[in-house]
């Protein structure tokens, strides 16, 4: 059984990058083609629904702070459904990881290495993963909190280079969409950078040294991770205008090649792919920490690291499959997976809830309730 | 044919670290647990190796859903 625990600063920067993760790279351009100059506002309302799904998920967790995600769901729905739904979750988990893997090596594969096969970018990153997670949470938290201040650095070298070509007649008419699509967008947003933020689960209550310090890092995660993207989406808009935003797979990756300071430095966009590799490296990380944790929870197994390699071996493979092209992976973003994070993430949170409230008495006798709520 | 034999190549490196200390353990539920995913995630990428199509995942939404 693995004993060792994550500091709040530690589990702050956890949630930013899960935050920013795949969402920097593709929200700007999905959040355009539905509200076009409006994708700010959009953003912004996509990250304060996300801070009131940070308080759901908290609450439930908290009824049994000692235990992960899996386990909660299983003393709530008795050992046969919950086994079902914490299966639903590790399938979400690894399928994810696996959608991660293919998804940033089909960008590297675009626009760094155009002559090496996919499945050999594939390859090496699901090794990174299986490597870091070998290693164990605190490992993955360190170096985290090893990587943040570069990451922010980055992040500010590329808002200060690229402020001087903003022009702000990009955004007029301001608010001309419909408060229905843009509430939609938003959903979007939420979606893939709040609500899939369940897999945290496995890590928040149960492995965290701080509960009350790290609940409100979870919140301020949630909130810097947003603003980062928010503001990458209005420079977007700002810098390329709606319509050329909306045409980009990547609107940030094409933000950071008009980067030009005095005729001098330019194109250092590979340089500036270094936020987007890190972000989603630690995202992949935490999909499948989270997916083998609960597998080992559900199969009654002591050690995670064992399944290591099986499973990681599951995940390159779904990964070569699973985009034989662009239009299978808008699709995967936009239809399915949207629906896989509302039904794991959603209902059955909401399910657990409502169960809970009816078991309410039985439940509380439990040896793992919180007496402090 | 090369490839496969690469892939059994690094899984045979993989079960000599990975089984030698459950092994010494005792833990048979770990091990029938290991032997069964390392199965399929090796049959899954020798299939891909040998250039079986797979359909992807996704292609069951294109197939049944897309219609309605």
């Amino acid at each position: 059984m693995q004993t060792d625990k994550v500091t709040s600063f530690q589990f702050l920067v956890l949630v930013i990058f899960f935050t920013i993760g795949s969402s920097i790279l593709y929200i700007p351009s999905t959040l355009t083609i539905q509200v076009k100059q409006d994708a700010g506002v959009a953003a912004i309302i996509g990250v304060l629904l996300g801070l009131l799904v940070v308080w759901f998920f908290t609450t439930i967790s908290l009824w049994f702070p000692k235990l992960t995600y899996t386990e909660v769901i299983e003393k709530i729905f008795g050992k046969f459904l919950g086994k079902l739904i914490s299966l639903l979750f590790v399938f979400m988990a690894i399928l994810y990881a696996s959608a991660l893997i293919a998804q940033s090596s089909i960008f590297l594969n675009i626009q760094m290495y155009p002559k090496t096969p996919i499945a050999y970018i594939s390859l090496l990153l699901v090794l990174i993963v299986i490597f870091a997670v070998r290693l164990g949470i605190q490992t993955i938290a360190r170096s985290a909190e090893i990587f943040v201040f570069p990451y922010f650095l980055l992040f500010i070298f590329l808002v200060v280079t690229i402020s001087p070509q903003i022009e702000i007649e990009n955004i007029e008419p301001f608010f001309q969409t419909n408060i229905s699509s843009l509430l939609n967008s938003s959903f979007k947003l939420t979606a893939v950078s709040t609500i899939n933020s369940i897999v945290l689960f496995m890590i928040f209550p149960a492995f965290v040294n701080d509960l009350k310090k790290s609940r409100k890092s979870f919140y301020i995660g949630t909130l810097i991770g947003g603003a980062v993207i928010v503001t990458v989406t209005m420079l977007c808009i700002f810098v390329l205008g709606p319509h050329t935003t909306l045409r980009q797979i990547y609107p940030s990756y094409t933000l950071a090649k008009v980067i030009n300071i005095g005729d001098f430095i330019t194109r250092i966009e590979a340089f500036m792919a270094t936020l987007w590799t890190i972000a989603l490296f630690f995202k992949v990380v935490l999909y499948f920490y989270a997916g083998l944790l609960g597998l080992s929870k559900i199969l009654n197994i002591k050690e995670y690291r064992v399944l290591t390699f099986p499973v990681g071996s599951i995940v390159l493979g779904t990964s070569i499959i699973l985009y034989p092209n662009i239009l299978y992976q808008n699709t995967f973003n936009e239809k399915i997976a949207i629906a896989l994070t509302i039904i794991v993430g959603l209902l059955c949170p909401l399910l657990a809830t409502i169960v809970f409230l009816l078991r309410k008495k039985k439940l509380k006798k439990d040896p793992d309730y919180a007496n402090s709520n | 044919m090369i490839k496969t034999l690469a892939i059994l190549f690094v899984t045979a490196i993989v079960i000599m670290i990975d089984v030698p200390s459950m092994w010494k353990n005792k833990q048979k539920k770990e091990l029938i647990v290991y032997s069964v995913f390392l199965f399929i995630g090796v049959t899954f990428l020798i299939l891909l190796a040998i250039g079986v199509k797979i359909p992807s995942p996704v292609d069951i939404y294109f197939k049944t859903l897309r219609n309605h």
